[in-house]
Protein backbone atom coordinates (compact mmCIF):
# COMPACT_ATOMS: atom_id res chain seq x y z
CA UNK A 1 0.00 0.00 0.00
CA UNK A 2 2.90 2.34 0.71
CA UNK A 3 3.98 1.91 -2.92
CA UNK A 4 0.58 3.22 -4.02
CA UNK A 5 0.84 6.18 -1.64
CA UNK A 6 4.34 6.88 -2.94
CA UNK A 7 3.04 6.77 -6.52
CA UNK A 8 0.27 9.26 -5.69
CA UNK A 9 2.77 11.47 -3.85
CA UNK A 10 4.78 11.69 -7.06
CA UNK A 11 1.80 13.57 -8.55
CA UNK A 12 2.38 16.48 -6.15
CA UNK A 13 4.42 19.48 -7.35
CA UNK A 14 8.15 18.77 -6.91
CA UNK A 15 8.70 21.69 -4.51
CA UNK A 16 5.86 20.54 -2.24
CA UNK A 17 7.10 16.94 -2.37
CA UNK A 18 10.58 18.09 -1.40
CA UNK A 19 9.23 19.96 1.60
CA UNK A 20 6.63 17.52 2.95
CA UNK A 21 7.08 14.24 1.02
CA UNK A 22 9.25 12.34 3.53
CA UNK A 23 7.18 13.53 6.47
CA UNK A 24 3.94 12.49 4.78
CA UNK A 25 5.34 9.05 3.98
CA UNK A 26 6.35 8.64 7.61
CA UNK A 27 2.83 9.54 8.77
CA UNK A 28 1.30 7.22 6.14
CA UNK A 29 3.45 4.31 7.35
CA UNK A 30 2.37 5.03 10.95
CA UNK A 31 -1.28 5.08 9.89
CA UNK A 32 -0.78 1.79 8.06
CA UNK A 33 0.90 0.21 11.08
CA UNK A 34 -2.05 1.34 13.23
CA UNK A 35 -4.61 -0.34 10.95
CA UNK A 36 -2.55 -3.47 10.23
CA UNK A 37 -4.09 -5.39 13.15
CA UNK A 38 -7.65 -4.35 12.27
CA UNK A 39 -10.14 -6.08 9.97
CA UNK A 40 -10.04 -6.03 6.19
CA UNK A 41 -12.93 -3.56 6.06
CA UNK A 42 -11.15 -1.05 8.29
CA UNK A 43 -7.93 -1.47 6.31
CA UNK A 44 -9.78 -0.96 3.02
CA UNK A 45 -11.60 2.11 4.36
CA UNK A 46 -8.34 3.59 5.57
CA UNK A 47 -6.62 2.94 2.22
CA UNK A 48 -9.47 4.59 0.28
CA UNK A 49 -9.49 7.59 2.63
CA UNK A 50 -5.73 8.08 2.43
CA UNK A 51 -5.52 7.55 -1.35
CA UNK A 52 -8.41 9.93 -2.09
CA UNK A 53 -7.00 12.47 0.38
CA UNK A 54 -3.64 12.35 -1.37
CA UNK A 55 -5.23 12.68 -4.83
CA UNK A 56 -7.34 15.67 -3.75
CA UNK A 57 -4.27 17.17 -2.06
CA UNK A 58 -2.18 16.80 -5.23
CA UNK A 59 -4.89 18.48 -7.31
CA UNK A 60 -5.30 21.27 -4.75
CA UNK A 61 -1.55 21.93 -4.66
CA UNK A 62 -1.35 22.15 -8.45
CA UNK A 63 -4.30 24.56 -8.50
CA UNK A 64 -2.71 26.68 -5.76
CA UNK A 65 0.56 26.75 -7.65
CA UNK A 66 -1.20 27.74 -10.85
CA UNK A 67 -3.22 30.39 -9.02
CA UNK A 68 -0.23 31.94 -7.27
CA UNK A 69 1.70 32.09 -10.54
CA UNK A 70 -1.10 33.85 -12.33
CA UNK A 71 -2.12 36.37 -9.71
CA UNK A 72 -4.73 37.93 -11.97
CA UNK A 73 -6.46 34.57 -12.27
CA UNK A 74 -6.22 34.20 -8.49
CA UNK A 75 -7.80 37.61 -7.90
CA UNK A 76 -10.74 36.63 -10.11
CA UNK A 77 -11.18 33.35 -8.20
CA UNK A 78 -10.78 34.74 -4.70
CA UNK A 79 -12.75 37.96 -5.03
CA UNK A 80 -15.12 36.92 -7.79
CA UNK A 81 -14.58 40.05 -9.87
CA UNK A 82 -12.16 41.44 -12.39
CA UNK A 83 -9.37 43.35 -10.72
CA UNK A 84 -6.95 45.59 -12.58
CA UNK A 85 -3.33 45.45 -11.59
CA UNK A 86 -2.59 48.30 -9.22
CA UNK A 87 0.44 49.43 -11.23
CA UNK A 88 -1.65 49.86 -14.41
CA UNK A 89 -2.72 53.44 -15.16
CA UNK A 90 -4.89 54.30 -18.14
CA UNK A 91 -2.99 57.10 -19.96
CA UNK A 92 -5.08 60.26 -20.29
CA UNK A 93 -3.44 61.10 -23.64
CA UNK A 94 -5.09 57.96 -25.10
CA UNK A 95 -8.55 59.45 -24.53
CA UNK A 96 -7.60 62.58 -26.49
CA UNK A 97 -6.09 60.52 -29.30
CA UNK A 98 -9.19 58.31 -29.51
CA UNK A 99 -11.43 61.41 -29.73
CA UNK A 100 -9.29 62.84 -32.56
CA UNK A 101 -9.52 59.50 -34.45
CA UNK A 102 -13.32 59.38 -33.92
CA UNK A 103 -13.70 62.96 -35.23
CA UNK A 104 -11.52 62.14 -38.28
CA UNK A 105 -13.52 59.00 -39.10
CA UNK A 106 -16.88 60.80 -38.74
CA UNK A 107 -15.62 63.69 -40.91
CA UNK A 108 -14.39 61.25 -43.62
CA UNK A 109 -17.75 59.42 -43.71
CA UNK A 110 -19.67 62.70 -44.04
CA UNK A 111 -17.29 63.90 -46.77
CA UNK A 112 -17.69 60.59 -48.69
CA UNK A 113 -21.49 60.88 -48.44
CA UNK A 114 -21.34 64.44 -49.84
CA UNK A 115 -19.12 63.36 -52.79
CA UNK A 116 -21.38 60.36 -53.49
CA UNK A 117 -24.48 62.61 -53.55
CA UNK A 118 -22.84 65.16 -55.87
CA UNK A 119 -22.05 62.52 -58.60
CA UNK A 120 -25.01 60.06 -58.64
CA UNK A 121 -23.84 58.00 -61.68
CA UNK A 122 -20.29 57.38 -60.47
CA UNK A 123 -21.40 54.44 -58.24
CA UNK A 124 -23.65 52.06 -60.22
CA UNK A 125 -25.92 49.85 -58.08
CA UNK A 126 -24.35 46.58 -56.99
CA UNK A 127 -25.95 43.46 -58.51
CA UNK A 128 -26.83 40.21 -56.75
CA UNK A 129 -24.01 38.67 -54.78
CA UNK A 130 -23.20 35.25 -56.24
CA UNK A 131 -22.69 32.39 -53.71
CA UNK A 132 -19.22 31.72 -55.16
CA UNK A 133 -18.11 35.04 -53.67
CA UNK A 134 -18.45 33.52 -50.20
CA UNK A 135 -15.59 31.08 -50.83
CA UNK A 136 -13.32 33.45 -49.02
CA UNK A 137 -15.04 32.69 -45.68
CA UNK A 138 -13.59 29.16 -45.13
CA UNK A 139 -10.16 30.47 -46.07
CA UNK A 140 -10.48 33.27 -43.52
CA UNK A 141 -11.64 30.80 -40.88
CA UNK A 142 -8.71 28.50 -41.65
CA UNK A 143 -6.27 31.40 -41.40
CA UNK A 144 -7.75 32.44 -38.08
CA UNK A 145 -7.54 28.90 -36.68
CA UNK A 146 -3.91 28.60 -37.86
CA UNK A 147 -3.08 31.88 -36.12
CA UNK A 148 -4.70 30.65 -32.89
CA UNK A 149 -2.83 27.32 -33.20
CA UNK A 150 0.50 29.09 -33.73
CA UNK A 151 -0.24 31.30 -30.72
CA UNK A 152 -0.98 28.30 -28.49
CA UNK A 153 2.21 26.50 -29.60
CA UNK A 154 4.27 29.65 -28.97
CA UNK A 155 2.72 30.10 -25.54
CA UNK A 156 3.39 26.43 -24.69
CA UNK A 157 7.07 26.79 -25.67
CA UNK A 158 7.44 29.96 -23.56
CA UNK A 159 5.64 28.30 -20.64
CA UNK A 160 7.90 25.22 -20.81
CA UNK A 161 11.04 27.38 -21.02
CA UNK A 162 9.95 29.53 -18.09
CA UNK A 163 9.07 26.50 -16.00
CA UNK A 164 12.36 24.72 -16.63
CA UNK A 165 14.21 27.99 -15.90
CA UNK A 166 12.47 28.41 -12.55
CA UNK A 167 13.17 24.78 -11.67
CA UNK A 168 16.85 25.15 -12.53
CA UNK A 169 17.07 28.30 -10.41
CA UNK A 170 15.48 26.57 -7.41
CA UNK A 171 17.91 23.67 -7.78
CA UNK A 172 20.85 26.09 -7.93
CA UNK A 173 19.76 27.88 -4.76
CA UNK A 174 19.15 25.31 -1.99
CA UNK A 175 18.64 28.06 0.64
CA UNK A 176 15.17 28.72 -0.83
CA UNK A 177 13.92 25.40 0.50
CA UNK A 178 15.70 25.73 3.83
CA UNK A 179 14.45 29.21 4.57
CA UNK A 180 10.88 28.04 4.97
CA UNK A 181 11.96 25.35 7.42
CA UNK A 182 13.21 27.92 9.93
CA UNK B 1 -7.92 32.38 6.11
CA UNK B 2 -11.12 30.36 6.27
CA UNK B 3 -11.27 28.17 9.38
CA UNK B 4 -13.01 24.98 8.31
CA UNK B 5 -13.73 22.21 10.82
CA UNK B 6 -10.55 20.21 10.03
CA UNK B 7 -8.44 23.38 10.36
CA UNK B 8 -10.15 24.26 13.66
CA UNK B 9 -9.49 20.76 15.00
CA UNK B 10 -5.82 20.95 13.96
CA UNK B 11 -5.46 24.35 15.66
CA UNK B 12 -7.16 23.08 18.83
CA UNK B 13 -4.85 20.09 18.83
CA UNK B 14 -1.78 22.33 18.59
CA UNK B 15 -3.18 24.78 21.16
CA UNK B 16 -2.58 22.17 23.86
CA UNK B 17 1.02 21.33 22.94
CA UNK B 18 3.33 21.02 19.92
CA UNK B 19 2.60 17.84 17.96
CA UNK B 20 3.94 16.00 14.92
CA UNK B 21 1.77 14.90 11.97
CA UNK B 22 0.63 11.51 13.20
CA UNK B 23 -0.07 12.82 16.75
CA UNK B 24 -2.26 15.57 15.22
CA UNK B 25 -4.26 12.92 13.30
CA UNK B 26 -4.83 10.93 16.48
CA UNK B 27 -5.72 13.97 18.58
CA UNK B 28 -8.16 15.45 16.06
CA UNK B 29 -9.98 12.11 15.97
CA UNK B 30 -10.09 12.04 19.77
CA UNK B 31 -11.34 15.61 20.29
CA UNK B 32 -14.01 15.21 17.60
CA UNK B 33 -15.29 12.12 19.41
CA UNK B 34 -14.17 9.82 16.58
CA UNK B 35 -16.33 11.72 14.09
CA UNK B 36 -13.49 13.27 12.08
CA UNK B 37 -10.57 11.22 10.84
CA UNK B 38 -8.35 13.37 8.66
CA UNK B 39 -6.36 11.86 5.83
CA UNK B 40 -2.65 12.62 5.58
CA UNK B 41 -3.24 14.59 2.36
CA UNK B 42 -5.84 16.81 4.02
CA UNK B 43 -3.66 17.28 7.11
CA UNK B 44 -0.59 18.41 5.17
CA UNK B 45 -2.65 20.63 2.87
CA UNK B 46 -3.96 22.46 5.94
CA UNK B 47 -0.55 22.53 7.67
CA UNK B 48 1.00 24.05 4.53
CA UNK B 49 -1.56 26.86 4.43
CA UNK B 50 -1.26 27.50 8.18
CA UNK B 51 2.54 27.70 7.86
CA UNK B 52 2.24 30.10 4.91
CA UNK B 53 -0.12 32.36 6.86
CA UNK B 54 2.12 32.20 9.94
CA UNK B 55 -0.53 30.64 12.19
CA UNK B 56 1.81 27.76 13.07
CA UNK B 57 5.56 27.16 12.94
CA UNK B 58 7.89 24.18 12.85
CA UNK B 59 9.77 23.00 15.90
CA UNK B 60 11.63 19.89 16.95
CA UNK B 61 9.72 17.18 18.77
CA UNK B 62 10.43 17.04 22.50
CA UNK B 63 11.47 13.40 22.20
CA UNK B 64 14.60 14.06 20.15
CA UNK B 65 15.38 10.37 19.62
CA UNK B 66 12.68 10.19 16.92
CA UNK B 67 13.82 13.46 15.32
CA UNK B 68 10.38 14.07 13.86
CA UNK B 69 9.13 17.44 12.73
CA UNK B 70 6.61 18.95 15.13
CA UNK B 71 4.34 21.98 14.78
CA UNK B 72 3.18 24.59 17.28
CA UNK B 73 0.93 27.64 17.28
CA UNK B 74 2.51 31.05 16.77
CA UNK B 75 1.36 34.03 18.85
CA UNK B 76 -0.63 35.22 15.85
CA UNK B 77 -2.17 31.76 15.40
CA UNK B 78 -3.23 31.60 19.04
CA UNK B 79 -4.80 35.06 18.79
CA UNK B 80 -6.70 34.05 15.64
CA UNK B 81 -7.83 30.83 17.27
CA UNK B 82 -9.11 32.76 20.31
CA UNK B 83 -11.09 35.01 17.96
CA UNK B 84 -12.54 31.97 16.19
CA UNK B 85 -13.49 30.31 19.49
CA UNK B 86 -15.21 33.53 20.66
CA UNK B 87 -17.15 33.62 17.38
CA UNK B 88 -18.25 30.01 17.87
CA UNK B 89 -19.26 30.76 21.48
CA UNK B 90 -21.50 33.63 20.33
CA UNK B 91 -22.98 31.38 17.65
CA UNK B 92 -23.59 28.57 20.15
CA UNK B 93 -25.26 31.01 22.59
CA UNK B 94 -27.50 32.33 19.84
CA UNK B 95 -28.26 28.80 18.68
CA UNK B 96 -29.20 27.71 22.21
CA UNK B 97 -31.56 30.69 22.58
CA UNK B 98 -33.27 30.18 19.25
CA UNK B 99 -33.68 26.42 19.66
CA UNK B 100 -35.10 26.95 23.19
CA UNK B 101 -37.58 29.56 21.91
CA UNK B 102 -38.85 27.16 19.23
CA UNK B 103 -39.42 24.39 21.72
CA UNK B 104 -41.51 26.49 24.15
Amino acid sequence: MLALYRAILSLYPAAYRGEYGDEMLEVLSEVQAETSNKGALARGGCAVREASGLLCGALAQHLRRFASRYDRFWSICSRGRFAMRSEFRFPKATVGLMLVILAAVTFTIEKAKAISASIPHANPPVGHIHPSQFEILPTLLLAMLSAVGAGVVGWAILFALRRSGIQQLSEMNPSVGQRSRK
Amino acid sequence: MEVSEPVLLILLSLAEQPRHGYAILQDTERISGGRVRLSTGTLYGALGRLLEDNWIERCQEQDRSRGRQAYRLTTEGRRNLQREVSRLKRLARLGTLRVARKET
